[in-house]
């Protein structure tokens, strides 16, 4: 089963704003980090100006230990974006943090063929880089 | 129960003839949609005095330019078309999509601020790849998603994958669903599938779209719009059709923040918030039922309404739906116009306007019988249902 090449994917580029800046910054050091209410305690991702359970604004990112499993998943067959065509079929995985249950982030299932993505896999976080500015927090199968 | 269960009915619905793009411009569909409800009806257009819509200002996930009477049909736009001698009241909702303006409408009508409201719904499909990603930056909650190649069908078929994973079940299974709501729309002269026949083998060897979705899990963009007019009991007694009563609505009522990944939890937790609603309003339960329209913009919202609003347990639709169940003279006929996977994508009004047509005898080829009562549940995010009868109560 071949895997995909994501080097051959022209991704489209993350901007960061004012609120998800320390979320890029963090990745870019090789940290992966998820706003966390003080207030309630709620994880949630992507951060958002107010906490989705209590709708404080109390909120700050804290680092996770990158160790988490694999909540929802599906494929991609269909070319619709041009710029991901070159690794169709591909998997897009939906990520829960073991210390930050509740949250779920959105990546790439690496160095591994698409099949190997099943519902409650362990995964554990890589950093894929971008560019100077931006490094991707991307998920593999735990060891 | 509710106190004003069947004071309010249905009395006309009507159709634009549906459009694959934007050859005719929305508006257009909307003011003919609009005006063959209140023909339907028997009444005069100058009789309408109330409108409520839900136009998608963010269609195309916010890629496409918003351009009133093109693009989606607001009251601005029908107020500008019908010149109306005698306006009273309008609304034009931000959430719950059509489903709430109908209740909206509702309301007004038992309010006694309007006599004759119309709704309408106008779904617009340019002429344009479906959804694709074109910009070289992701910027917003985007950036979080975009990168990753995750867009379009990827919200709904994440959600999908878990349940058949969870419950040990068959995406093939699905073909059932496809394949009857395909002759269910052979029946309906409306339906944009109204001439081409499903077989299982077909969906089964069709294209992986977004799997596990293939091409016959995805419902078929189109441009139309549809039409109703909503009275008190009284009035709608005195004209043409045989009123569709309202004996009981509801509204999704758990919702996750913007930008957040719904997942399997959300879309169960938000149909099972709903449901109640209605079936305390009306007194009746899923057991009453005899016709169910469901939403299907994907196969799989069905799941989360036959499961969410009690018509079968957790985990059990994949198997619900199969020998006949779902047939026109089975125990739940289901989609009976077609659904929006073959009768169009109409975001839930497909299912309302059908909902009323089977309640008063009125769908044709397709009618089943001895409908007493007709359940609705339209728009998967809203989750709105209602109860339609015949004959009050």
């Amino acid at each position: 089963m071949t895997m995909s090449d994501w080097s051959k994917v022209k991704r489209p580029i993350p901007v960061p704003d004012e609120m998800t800046k320390p979320f890029w910054e963090a990745a870019k050091r090789g940290v992966l980090v998820v706003q966390h209410c003080r207030r309630c305690g709620h994880w949630q991702h992507p951060p958002y100006p107010t906490c989705e359970n209590c709708m404080s604004v109390d909120l700050k990112f804290d680092p996770v230990s990158g160790k988490g499993t694999i909540y929802m998943y599906s494929l991609m067959n269909h070319a619709g974006d041009e710029r991901f065509a070159p690794v169709v079929p591909y998997a897009r995985i939906i990520v829960e943090p073991d210390d930050a249950k509740g949250a779920l982030l959105v990546a790439n299932l690496l160095d591994a063929p698409y099949t190997e993505a099943k519902i409650g896999r362990r995964v554990e976080v890589v950093f894929e880089k971008l560019n100077d500015e931006i490094t991707l927090p991307q998920f593999r199968l735990a060891k | 129960m509710w106190n004003n269960r069947c004071k309010v009915a249905v009395s006309g619905v009507g159709f634009s003839k549906k459009t694959r793009t934007d050859e005719v411009h929305l508006a257009e569909h909307a003011l003919t949609a609009v005006k063959a409800a209140v023909e339907d009806s028997g009444l005069k257009l100058t009789d309408i005095d109330g409108l409520a819509t839900f136009p998608e200002l963010r269609g195309g996930g916010g890629r496409i330019p918003l351009v009133d009477g093109v693009s989606h049909v607001s009251v601005n736009c029908m107020l500008a078309m019908l010149k109306l001698p005698n306006p009273r009241w309008h609304i034009q909702g931000e959430t719950v999509n059509i489903g709430g303006a109908f209740q909206q409408a509702a309301n007004a009508i038992l309010a006694g601020v309007c006599n004759y409201a119309v709704i309408w719904r106008a779904m617009h499909n340019r002429r344009a790849p479906y959804y694709g990603l074109t910009r070289e930056n992701a910027a917003g909650p985007r950036q979080f998603s975009e990168p990753y190649g995750f867009s379009g069908p990827g919200g709904m078929s994440i959600a999908y994958m878990r349940y058949l994973e969870l419950y040990g079940q068959q995406r093939e299974k699905m073909a059932t669903l496809a394949v009857t709501q395909r002759k269910h729309a052979n029946k309906n002269p409306n339906a944009h599938f109204y001439k081409t026949p499903l077989t299982v083998e077909e969906y089964l060897d069709s294209r992986m779209i977004s799997h596990p979705f293939c091409l016959y899990d995805c419902d078929i963009p189109v441009q139309a719009a549809y039409a109703m007019v909503l009275t008190t009991a009284e009035r709608a007694r005195d004209l043409k059709p045989k009123p569709a009563y309202l004996a009981g609505y509801g509204q999704r009522m758990v919702y996750n923040g913007e930008g957040m990944i719904d997942s399997l939890e959300d879309w169960m937790a938000g149909t099972k918030s709903s449901a109640p609603l209605t079936w305390e309003k009306s007194g009746l339960g899923p057991k009453d039922v005899d016709v169910a329209q469901i939403y299907d913009g994907f196969s799989s919202s069905v799941i989360y309404g036959l499961e969410g609003y009690g018509f079968c347990g957790e985990g059990e639709t994949l198997d619900f739906i199969q020998d006949g169940r779902i047939e026109l003279d089975g125990e739940l006929p289901l989609n009976t116009f077609g659904g929006s996977l073959s009768d169009g994508r109409m975001h839930g009004i497909g299912h309302l306007v059908e909902g009323v047509l089977q309640a008063t005898g009125r769908a044709g080829e397709r009618q089943v019988k001895n409908v007493e009562v007709s359940f609705v549940g339209a728009s998967m995010t809203q989750a709105t249902t209602f109860v339609f009868v015949p004959n009050p109560y």
